[in-house]
Formats: structure tokens, C-alpha cells, sequence
């Protein structure tokens, strides 16, 4: 896999016209998924140079991240203005990314972190001077956000000057030890940044929104999905220990964020605003595979993971296309059923999905999510699960009656790179909506593979 | 045995994608032809259980293995008396439904969405599937009412929504917990039947009460009952027929399948019976100052629900009499709102009051109305009598007199009708001009429509006969 992100890096600098780099990249992006897939297929489990394992999760999210950036490779081509320095920052960003679910180390993790992180907000710099204020803010969010990395990092050195994630795991010094504690909360706030955990998450309604769309749809579609997996791979294997510590934080943040996303989505009129507290709140039902922690939990995390990935790229993909053409609030999605219905029926499904609106994936997500904590006897977790679901309804139904509200005339011509990608993200949400039995038994394999590692 | 279920299921489908992308000139014909083709099936099916003596049709595929949900369906006496009346009342809706002809790709496209939900919730197998299917149909009403309703349809619309998804977070969270609560952790209702009572009473209680109150909102019962007047008045004409004829009778459908599932339910049986009495009076008390002839409807079929649920809380035994009171109130509902959209058509009116000597230009549609108000408040030779005789019955015979209470409601909707009707419609004081024309597939509607109320009501043994076996 390594020598493709060279080619991809290669691609971006050596190509001499735009078109040619954009076919070399997808077609990479595109070799990087099948090998990922076939990967996962065999069910590989080795290592790899000592520093990565291939294994059933690692492969899995290192299929979701290629393959989501070859949809955000295509809306980056559409529109971007630079996109040879574009294309150069998403082979970062996937080196990065992939690397993430494979690391063994922590000091790997880390540096895969800033890997992202940077050459993210070289991109939003990229689209143009107008947002820089948004890529200070991400820039600077970022900067606080490894750096208290990096001190958790070093709160654990002195009990384990072994960094590896297994070995760390097995330190007898790790275990029941209130400086441990510190550093894992310290992780946690750390991740919290990227994966949008209340109160973590003051930047992300300004960033989304203040960055060129594209970008917002790689923050939350990639970058917050590498977070959650990192997350996983921290708690879930370094911290085994501390499950019961972790349980009861993360119940905190879960609630929080589920209440603060969706209640703060009420009061919305920009659609980016409202994309992105609708983003948050899915990170507090995500985050209830965290607090049940047992494999059934980890397994929907991570199956909603995929499920939202998909339902926000396809979301903000047509919301960057409808930008372009000027349209930005609540009041101008007015008679959009009118002018491409296109649009109007497909971000009415993704949102449908994102409330968790059978027989969609999200519906699916949501439920393996909440059974289990019904599993694990929380009851209460379950019930505010389900009690936030129904207050999200209420914005994402004031999107769709939007849509289909009034006439108006004037006629919006379907954006073909748009299209493809809102068309795959609908067949992903259709299929594992219909029939998420694969899915689910992948999704299995990686949660054994991660807690078995 | 043929799959007939996924038979239905798949043609709904195709013919969902074919008028999405053929013409609207097309939408209506695949519309007719998908519902005239689930009335077949249906009839085919019934046709094959009164030959072999008992009814029972099953498919199950592989769905989520890792949580032993099957994608399956399992059609009994009572799925298939559902599935007969959601049928007709399709068929006449996409044939009959559109008088104005409006948006007829958008509304076909609904309504074949709606018919996958009807299907599917009716033989479902199982809670999850029976959940899904729900909220397809909650998705499809609610664009129906937003995108075909009239002026007032936003808020029509967002209400009806809010009503509803909290009924399905309700039932959600509610059967969840039967499904984590069962030993062997199922959704499957059979298993469930036969092995609720090891759920310990407590977590009973709760089930009882998540699953209740989602259903009420549905079916509405008082107090619950605040999305249903303008979700009627503002739906299309067949929005309104679906929405009465079919959709509130999920929830009932869903009330009958919890009283027969929780063992636990009948301690509650005299509450419920009361709640329902209340709510039958009361929505009739409400009806007396209504003129919007929508909302007359909307009221009256109100009354209905709240006697349905006094019939599901009437003891086991009574399955037939609210069965039956479903399947009559189905059918009625859908055509008192057919005639009352057609009578706004023609009159461009709905006010009663002004709706003097409409029998004059619109006799059929009229006494297609008058029919439908007769068999609504339980006229002889009509289905809504044999459903009603035999809910009484049963609640006599359970709670005792009380049980009869209910019985002011039908007396009272019967009398207000009579008196407004007669004084409007049919008075010849007046005359009202007629703005539009209905054409010969409305009569038809009609027809099947009364067909369906006067025969099952003459021979109800055909339904009756089928829930014996």
C-alpha cells in the first residue's frame, strides 16, 4: 500500500494537466480500495514493517477512508481552483488516515494525527483568503488539541517507556493508577476535538461553515471518523483496564453531546450550521457504543461510523453544490423539489437517515447503537438515545418541508461530479439500509480483530 | 406455498421505480394496475384459505443473523382481513382519489410507497419488521399531507410528523425492551404470544405503557388526538382516505396485537376501557360544532377508533368484534372522505351550512355519503353493524353496563349527521352551483367501496368463518 501513497503524492506533482492528475488519483484511490478490500476479504492479519497491523478493523476503515476521499477527490477537482496542492494535501491526509486503524504504536498515532491535521487546514487555505478564519480557528484547535496529546503521551511515559498500543496494554504498571487516569481523560479531550464531543466542539459550527464545503465534507466524513478510531484503539486496547472509568465519562459526553447538537440544531438557518450540530449529535450516539463497551457496542460504533460517513458526505457534497449557486440558508432551500428534484429527493433521504428513519442505514446504526445499551441494561441511555432522535426530527423535517414548500422557476442543472457522488452515498444508505447483514458481520470482524489484538 | 407477501412487496416496488421514471402520464394507470393487482392477490389468498380450511401464509428470509431478526412475514386470519380492506381501499384511492387530477406522478409515487408500507406492516412476522414498515408509512403520510396538502398543510404537516415520530420512538423503545426481555431474544410475535408472561410484571407494566401510548397516538384516542383534525382538512382527498382508512388502522392493528401479546395488558383492561369511552364521547361531543365537512369526517371516525380500542380491551374474545370494526372503519372512513373530496370539487365548498341541495347536482356522490355516515354509526346490513354488535357484546359482558356507555358516541355522531345533512345536503331550500365534474371512475369508486361495506355486512360469516380456523 505504501508505494501508492508515493504514487499519489508523485501524481499530484509530476501531472501536467489537472485532468491528468485527477484520473491518475482516482484511479489510485481507487487501487488503494480494492487492495484494502480484497484485504479485508482474506481477512489478513499481519504486520507489517513492525509498525503497521492489517487486520480486520484496520482494513476496514482503511477501505471507508480511501474510498471516502475518492468521493472528496471528485468535488475537490469540480471545485477547487489549485488542485494539484489540493490533491497533494489529500494524499497526506490519506497516508494519515489509513495509517490511523493501523498504528501500533502510540507515538505512530500521533504523528498519523498531525499528519491529518495540517495539511486539513493547508487545504481550507487553499480555497481561498476568505477563509482564514476558519482555518485559524481549526488550525489553532488542532495545535491545543495535540499538544495535550502530547502531555498525556508523557503522562504515561514514566510507567511504560515502551510506546507500542499492545504492549502498553499489557503493562502490569498501567493498570489502577490515578496519573493513568489523568492521561486518559487527557486522551479522551484530546480525540474529543476531533471527533466533536461536547464541550470539545465549540469550534466545529464555525469551521464548517466557514470553510469551502469540500473541506467541511473530508472534516466530517474523514477526519472526525479517524478520530472515533483512534478513540477506539486508545480506550478500547491501551486503557482495557479502565473500561469502567472510561464508561461513566463517556456517558457524560454522550448525553451532552446528543442534547447539545440537537438542541442547538433547532435554532438553525444556515444549512452548514445546521449540517454540522446535526454532525455533533450523531458524534453522542456514536460515542453509546463507548459507554456500553461490550463487542455488541463497539460493533454498531463502528457500523455507524461507516453509516455516517456516508450520509454527511452525500449531504454536504449537494449543499457544496448548491453554494455555488448561492444557496445557503433554510429560507433559500424554499421550492428546491422545483427547481432539481434531483436534490430535493436525495438530501431528503440522506437527512431521513440521519434522523434514523427506517429502512435506511442510519435507521440500522441507530438501533444496533441503542440495543445495545438496552443489552447492557442502560435502559435510560437507550431511552434519551431514542427521546434525541425525536427532537432532531424536528430540524431536519423543517429542511425537507423546506424543500418541497413553494414553486419557484428558475431551473438548477445536476452537477455530474455531485451526482456521482450523492448517487453512491444513496446506494450505500439504500443497501445496508435494506440489507445491513454484511455490513453488520463486518463490522463484527473488526471489533473482534480490535479487542482481540 | 407461493411467496404471494414478497409477490406484493416486489410489484409494489417495480411499480414504484416505473413511475419514477416514465412519464406522468403513465402514474396513474401503474398506480390502478399495482393496487387492482394487490386486490387479486389478496383475494387469492383468501380464496385459498376457505379452500384448505385455515389460513396461514409464511416467508422468512435472512435479515440481521447476528440478532436473529428475519425478514418475515406471516399472514393470519386477522393480517389477511387487514390486507383485503387496505386493498380496496387503495384501489379506489389511486383510482378515484385524484378528481382534480393534480401532481398525479407525485401522488402515485406516494401512494405506491404508502401500498409497500401496508403490506408489509399487515403480515408482518415480527415487531421489527412491523416497525420499519410503520415508519414508511408515517414518512409516506407525512409528504403526503406536505407536498399534495392545501394552505395549510406546513403546519399540518410537522404536527402530524411530531405526533407520530414520537408514537415510533415510543414503539421503538418499547420493543426493544420485549426484545431483550424474552428469553430466547426475539421479535418473532408468535414467540412473543406464547412467551410473554416470563417477562417479570414490572418491565410488563413498561412495555404496556411505552407501546400504548405510541399506539394511541396513532389510532388517535383523546388525549392524544391533536394532529388528526388538520391532518384531515389539509391532506388531498386520497391523502385523507389513507390516512384514515389505512394509517390509524396500523395503530389499531398494533393495539390489538399488544393486548394479545402482554399478559399483563388486561389488568389494565378496565383503564383503557374507560380511556376509550371518554375518548368516543368526547370526539363526539367535539363533532356537534363542527361545519368543515373534512372535519365532520375527521371527528366522526375519531368516535370509531375510541369504540375499536373498547373493543381490543374487551377481553381475548373480542378480537372479532374490533377486527371487524377495523376492517368497517377502514373501508367507511376512506369513503366518506372520497365523497366529501368529491363534494368539495364539485361545490368548490366546504362548508357545510352552504352546501344547500347538493343532492340536486351531485346525487350519487351525496347518497355515496349518506351510505357511508349510515354504516360509520353502525347501520344494520352494513360491516359497521356486525363490528359493533359484537364489541358491545363483549363489553358488556366484561365490564357490565359500563361497557355500554360507549354506545352514546355512534348515537350521538348518528343524530348530528342526520340533522346536518339533512338540513344542508338534502334540504331543497336551497341551491348550491356546482364548479366541477367528476368523471365515471368516481362512481366506480364508490361502488367498490359500498360493495365492500354492504356485502361483508350482510354475510359476515366470510370473516368471520375465516377467524374460527
Amino acid at each position: 500500500m505504501l508505494p501508492l501513497f508515493v504514487a499519489l503524492a508523485l501524481a499530484a506533482v509530476l501531472a501536467r494537466s489537472k485532468l491528468a492528475a485527477f484520473l491518475l488519483s482516482s484511479v489510485l484511490l481507487a487501487a488503494e480500495t480494492a487492495v484494502s478490500a480484497y484485504l479485508l476479504y482474506a481477512n489478513a492479519d499481519l504486520l507489517l514493517f513492525n509498525a503497521f497491523q492489517i487486520s480486520g478493523f484496520s482494513m476496514l476503515f482503511a477501505l471507508l477512508f480511501s474510498f471516502m476521499l475518492l468521493l472528496v477527490n471528485l468535488l475537490v477537482y469540480k471545485y477547487s481552483k489549485d488542485y494539484a496542492e489540493h490533491l497533494l494535501m489529500l494524499g497526506f491526509v490519506l497516508a494519515g488516515a489509513v495509517m490511523v486503524p493501523a498504528a501500533t504504536s502510540m507515538l505512530m498515532l500521533f504523528i498519523c494525527l498531525e499528519l491529518i491535521a495540517v495539511p486539513t487546514a493547508f487545504m481550507m487555505l487553499l480555497a481561498g483568503e476568505h477563509h482564514i478564519e476558519a482555518t485559524v480557528k481549526f488550525f489553532i484547535m488542532s495545535a491545543v488539541a495535540i499538544a495535550v496529546f502530547s502531555f498525556a503521551l508523557a503522562l504515561i511515559f514514566p510507567y511504560s517507556a515502551q510506546m507500542g498500543i499492545s504492549a502498553l496494554s499489557a503493562n502490569p504498571n498501567i493498570g489502577g493508577n490515578a496519573l493513568i487516569v489523568l492521561a486518559l481523560i487527557l486522551f479522551v479531550a484530546a480525540l474529543g476535538f476531533g471527533a466533536e464531543l461536547f464541550p470539545f466542539n465549540l469550534w466545529v459550527p464555525d469551521v464548517y461553515e466557514g470553510a469551502h464545503s469540500y473541506v467541511t465534507a473530508m472534516l466530517a466524513g474523514v477526519n472526525k471518523t479517524v478520530a472515533f478510531v483512534a478513540l477506539l484503539e486508545i480506550i478500547f486496547i491501551v486503557f482495557a483496564a479502565y473500561k469502567a472509568t472510561f464508561s461513566s465519562i463517556a456517558l457524560l459526553l454522550s448525553v451532552a453531546t446528543m442534547f447539545f447538537g440537537n438542541l442547538v440544531a433547532l435554532a438553525q438557518k444556515s444549512i452548514k450550521r445546521l449540517l454540522a450540530y446535526s454532525s455533533i449529535s450523531q458524534a453522542g450516539y456514536l460515542l453509546i457504543g463507548f459507554v456500553v463497551a461490550s463487542p455488541f457496542g463497539i460493533e454498531a460504533s463502528i457500523f455507524q461510523l461507516i453509516a455516517h460517513s456516508f450520509m454527511i458526505i452525500g449531504a454536504f457534497a449537494i449543499v457544496l453544490w448548491l453554494e455555488s449557486r448561492g444557496l445557503r440558508t433554510l429560507d433559500d432551500y424554499g421550492g428546491l423539489n422545483s427547481r432539481n428534484r434531483f436534490a430535493a429527493a436525495s438530501l431528503t433521504l440522506l437527512l431521513l437517515s440521519m434522523a434514523g428513519i427506517p429502512p435506511l442505514m442510519g435507521f440500522v446504526g441507530k438501533f444496533l447503537l441503542f440495543s445495545s445499551a438496552v443489552d447492557s441494561g442502560m435502559l435510560i441511555l437507550a431511552a434519551l438515545g431514542i427521546l434525541n432522535s425525536f427532537i432532531s426530527v424536528f430540524y431536519y423535517a423543517r429542511v425537507i418541508s423546506a424543500m418541497y414548500s413553494t414553486t419557484e422557476h428558475s431551473h438548477l442543472k445536476t452537477e455530474p461530479f455531485v451526482a456521482a457522488v450523492v448517487v453512491v452515498t444513496l446506494a450505500v444508505i439504500l443497501v445496508f439500509g435494506i440489507y445491513p447483514q454484511p455490513l453488520i458481520a463486518v463490522a463484527q470482524l473488526a471489533s473482534k480483530a480490535l479487542l482481540g489484538a | 406455498m407461493l411467496p404471494f407477501i414478497s409477490a406484493m412487496l416486489a410489484f409494489s416496488a417495480v411499480a414504484l421505480m416505473l413511475t419514477l421514471v416514465l412519464s406522468k402520464k403513465h402514474s396513474r394507470g401503474i398506480a390502478v394496475t399495482a393496487a387492482f393487482l394487490m386486490l387479486l392477490t389478496t383475494i387469492a389468498m383468501l380464496y385459498i384459505s376457505v379452500l384448505a380450511g385455515h389460513v396461514g401464509f409464511t416467508e422468512s428470509y435472512a435479515y440481521i443473523s447476528s440478532l436473529m431478526i428475519t425478514f418475515g412475514f406471516n399472514v393470519g386470519a386477522v393480517s389477511l382481513i387487514l390486507l383485503l380492506m387496505s386493498s380496496a381501499v387503495l384501489l379506489v384511492a389511486s383510482l378515484s382519489g385524484n378528481p382534480e387530477r393534480s401532481r398525479p406522478k407525485t401522488s402515485c409515487l406516494l401512494i405506491e410507497l404508502f401500498q409497500i408500507s401496508a403490506i408489509g406492516l399487515f403480515s408482518s412476522a415480527n415487531l421489527f419488521m412491523f416497525f420499519i414498515f410503520w415508519s414508511i408509512g408515517v414518512v409516506s403520510m407525512f409528504l403526503m399531507i406536505n407536498v399534495l396538502g392545501s394552505s395549510n398543510r406546513m403546519r399540518a404537516s410537522i404536527n402530524f410528523l411530531i405526533y407520530e415520530l414520537f408514537a415510533g420512538a415510543l414503539i421503538l423503545f418499547g420493543i426493544m425492551l420485549i426484545y431483550f426481555h424474552t428469553p430466547l431474544r426475539s421479535f418473532d410475535i408468535q414467540y412473543i404470544i406464547s412467551n410473554a408472561s416470563s417477562i417479570n410484571p414490572t418491565t410488563q407494566a413498561l412495555i404496556f405503557l411505552a407501546l400504548f401510548v405510541g399506539f394511541m397516538i396513532g389510532m388517535p384516542i383523546f388525549p392524544m388526538h391533536l394532529w388528526l383534525p388538520d391532518a384531515h382538512a389539509e391532506a388531498s382527498t386520497q391523502g385523507s382516505m389513507l390516512l384514515s382508512g389505512i394509517f390509524t388502522q396500523f395503530s389499531a392493528f398494533g393495539m390489538l396485537l399488544l393486548f394479545t401479546m402482554l399478559p399483563v395488558s388486561s389488568k389494565y383492561a378496565a383503564y383503557v376501557a374507560a380511556l376509550a369511552t371518554v375518548s368516543a364521547v368526547y370526539s363526539a361531543l367535539v363533532l356537534l360544532r363542527q361545519s368543515d365537512i373534512k372535519r365532520i369526517v375527521a371527528y366522526s371516525s375519531m368516535a370509531g377508533m375510541g369504540i375499536i380500542l373498547l373493543g381490543c380491551s374487551a377481553s381475548s374474545i373480542s378480537t372479532s368484534g374490533a377486527l371487524f370494526a377495523i376492517f368497517s372503519q377502514g373501508l367507511t372512513a376512506a369513503l366518506l372522505f372520497l365523497a366529501a373530496g368529491s363534494i368539495k370539487h364539485i361545490f368548490g365548498e366546504h362548508d357545510i351550512r352552504l352546501l344547500k341541495g347538493a343532492v340536486v347536482d351531485a346525487g350519487p356522490t351525496v347518497y355515496a355519503f349518506l351510505a357511508g355516515a349510515l354504516a360509520l354509526v353502525g347501520f344494520p346490513l352494513t360491516t359497521g353493524f356486525v363490528g359493533y354488535l359484537l364489541i358491545f357484546l363483549e363489553a358488556v359482558h366484561a365490564f357490565g353496563a359500563y361497557g355500554a356507555v360507549a354506545l352514546l358516541a355512534p348515537l350521538l355522531v348518528g343524530a348530528y349527521l342526520y340533522f346536518t345533512i339533512s338540513s344542508s345536503m338534502l334540504s331543497s331550500k336551497g341551491h348550491s352551483d356546482s364548479v366541477g365534474l367528476i368523471g365515471s371512475t368516481q362512481y366506480l369508486g364508490y361502488a367498490l367501496l359500498l360493495l365492500s361495506i354492504f356485502l361483508f355486512g350482510i354475510l359476515p360469516y366470510i370473516l368471520l368463518g375465516l377467524l374460527k380456523t
